[in-house]
């Protein structure tokens, strides 16, 4: 991985569209995401969160724009390819391999980066520093004891954790969060929001969420989402204070 | 592996060593027709149990395999090449590989239903353009060749040939087993589950669906090999659809989700359907009945079964379980005499033979041979055989299942204390 300057932008979206058919769901999005930062993209349902995160991870191709992970053109590559070049994401609906005991789910993610991605020759067994590296990660996300049971077995909150672990395990330099507390109780939301800090330390982040309680509490810097279209950017007190916002989004729910 | 697993599987090794000396050179042949149909199912069960990649013409692979190995005999036999009739199945795992390669990239492109389709096409591509190549399939009436001998080994005996299969059905299970260890054998399992998620993680997908697709193409190879070493001769049948759909029906049979499974579901129905199609033409029917059976009431299959119930035995042992088991057979027992009677006394009076018989006796209903009796169809002794059975193990059936589930609960609660 390259070392770069804290404060080097690492995700870079420049007038970014999308249509599908005559529909304009993203109409021309500048985002930058600076390293080390926790960036929360916010805004009203329909405003086009997720297409913005399937465009950047590469599952839509982009109508026009440019999208640049750290400093190179990503426009157009695969997921997968996208994924080696340090970017990864979780789901708002969890996606996992339910059939899958938890520590194989993790250890999908981290062998592909110990260059075991087609490996015949040796058995996983033999592996022991993917396996080791799978037991610091169930140890960071608190999981280690439900190591051996089925991913699809877990609790809901516990999914959600595994959900947001794999995508960690790739060790992306950049991690896109969507919805990591969707769904949850107030307690479950809370846990999952101290979690993601410790796990995420030093990490950049990019987190969609709809809770806005979380977004203020986890995020150092928040872009507004309205219309396809970013109408604001900025500190969280500053994105508060900001009248447009207020107005399209927040409304009274912060005055 | 558990050691009762380890134990049993060496037994089974042990056995199957030692069987030609016991077995009649029909019985060895019959042998090494379920220990190939067993590979086939393997092979097969790699890409549809592990990868979930359900093909439905893996015909294309066994006849290719078969193909390529007789052509390769044939140049040993006139001498163009020098190549020892043990290793003729290395010919199968290429042309199987290589055209699984090319074939899986095309058919991997798409996924469930559509794959399914394109597999399907390319197989049947093959069944219509072998009849009329003459050159390399041999017209429709196929090529045949001879197995030389080599290692001052005899392979005109069924022996040589037997243990000449037992080695690679073997070595190739080994393969296939140690396959699902690797890193590939544990991505081919979460494309299984859920092939979206692995593109985001860094794979590419359709990458290792091809390869997963060519492993599974290179071992059904081996298996078309082992049979054209076996009967020296192929034609352009082995492409049919009825070879991929058999060795589908098989694996569902067997198993699908277990790893043995496969290979028992084949190996048996191999066997059966040698014995029985023998005896009664109605097999075929016996056969979709079976298949229907396991699919409605033991959807894991036969190995999926053995599997649970096996697991079972070794926590309780057989107290609370042998008395329903006893049942459970029983009542089958009831049931298979009952339907067999019926489906053979139907097959008798419908057929040309038994209408002559009629007429020669003015149109009379005469009594017909069956199992080497004669029944009167106007009897009510006639019909109550099977209307007994079959009354007698429906009845008991749900009695059979309730001992069954409660000798269960009880041996789980067992366990549990």
């Amino acid at each position: 991985m390259s070392v770069a300057t804290a404060g080097a932008p690492v995700l870079i979206l420049r007038d970014l569209h999308k249509s599908f058919g005559a529909t304009a769901i993203i109409r021309g999005v500048d985002l930058t995401v600076t390293r080390g930062q926790r960036h929360g993209l916010i805004g009203p349902n329909g405003a086009g969160k997720s297409t913005l995160f399937n465009l950047i991870s590469g599952h839509y191709v982009p109508s026009a724009g440019e999208i640049l992970l750290n400093g190179q053109s990503i426009l157009g590559l695969t997921p997968y390819a996208i994924n080696r070049r340090g970017l990864s994401r979780s789901f708002q609906i969890t996606n996992l391999f339910p059939r899958m005991s938890v520590a194989e789910n993790l250890r999908i993610s981290v062998m592909g980066r110990h260059g075991h991605r087609f490996t015949l020759g040796r058995p996983v067994s033999r592996l022991a520093k993917v396996t080791a590296e799978v037991d610091e990660y169930l140890e960071k996300l608190r999981l280690t004891r439900r190591r051996d049971d089925a991913a699809g077995d877990l609790a809901y909150s516990e999914q959600r954790t595994l959900e947001i672990g794999m995508a960690l395990a790739t060790n992306p330099e950049i991690l896109l969060l969507d919805e990591p507390t969707g769904g949850m109780s107030r307690e479950e939301s809370l846990y999952t929001v101290a979690l993601i800090r410790t796990v995420t330390e030093g990490k950049t982040l990019l987190v969609v969420e709809h809770d806005m309680n979380v977004v203020f509490n986890l995020c150092d810097q928040i872009s507004v989402l309205v219309y396809g279209e970013v109408i604001a950017s900025g500190p969280p007190e500053a994105v508060r204070a900001n009248r447009a916002v207020q107005e399209a989004y927040l409304g009274e729910e912060v005055a | 592996m558990t050691r009762s697993r380890r134990i049993g599987l060496l037994a089974l090794i042990g056995l199957l060593l030692v069987l030609p000396l016991m077995l009649t050179p029909n019985l060895i042949n019959a042998v090494i027709k379920m220990m190939i149909a067993g590979l086939f199912a393997l092979s097969f069960s790699l890409a549809m149990g592990q990868a979930g990649m359900l093909s439905f013409g893996h015909s294309a692979y066994y006849g290719l395999g078969a193909f390529a190995t007789l052509h390769l005999m044939r140049a040993a036999e006139h001498s163009l090449v020098t190549w020892p009739t043990p290793l003729m199945p290395l010919a199968g795992a290429a042309a199987g590989f290589l055209c699984g390669l090319g074939f899986g990239w095309l058919a991997t492109q798409r996924t469930g239903v559509y794959f399914a389709m394109v597999t399907l096409a390319l197989a049947e591509l093959l069944f219509t353009l072998a009849p009329t190549w003459n050159s390399v399939f041999g017209g429709e009436s196929g090529i045949s060749t001879m197995r030389m001998n080599s290692w001052s080994i005899n392979f005109a005996s069924d022996a040589s040939v037997y243990y000449l299969t037992l080695a690679w059905v073997i070595g190739s299970t080994w393969c296939l087993w140690a396959f699902t260890r690797t890193p590939m054998g544990r991505l081919a399992l979460a494309v299984r589950e859920n092939e979206h998620r692995v593109r985001f993680l860094g794979f590419n997908t359709h990458g290792a669906k091809t390869i997963i697709f060519a492993i599974s193409a290179t071992f059904t190879g081996v298996a078309g090999s082992l049979l054209a070493i076996a009967n020296e001769a192929t034609n352009y049948t082995v492409f049919s659809a009825q070879a991929s759909a058999n060795v589908v029906l098989q694996t569902f049979i067997g198993g699908a989700g277990t790893f043995f499974g496969p290979a028992l579901g084949a190996a048996s129905m191999t066997f059966f359907a040698r014995v029985t199609s023998d005896l009664t033409r109605s097999w075929l029917l016996y056969q979709g009945l079976i298949f229907v059976i396991v699919m409605l009431f033991v959807p894991e299959g036969i190995g999926g079964l053995i599997s649970t119930h096996a697991r079972r035995l070794r926590a309780t042992a057989l107290r609370h379980l042998a008395l329903p088991y006893l049942v459970c057979f029983v009542v089958g027992v009831l049931l298979v005499v009952g339907i067999v009677f019926v489906v053979e006394s139907v097959h008798v009076v419908m057929s040309d033979a038994y209408a002559v018989l009629r007429r020669s006796n003015g149109g009379a209903l005469v009594p017909y041979p069956l199992f080497g009796r004669q029944f009167d169809p106007r009897s009510p002794w006639t019909w109550a055989i099977p209307a007994v059975a079959i009354l007698a193990g429906a009845a008991l059936l749900p009695f059979a299942r309730r001992l069954t589930s409660m000798g269960w609960s009880r041996s789980l609660k067992e366990s549990a204390a």
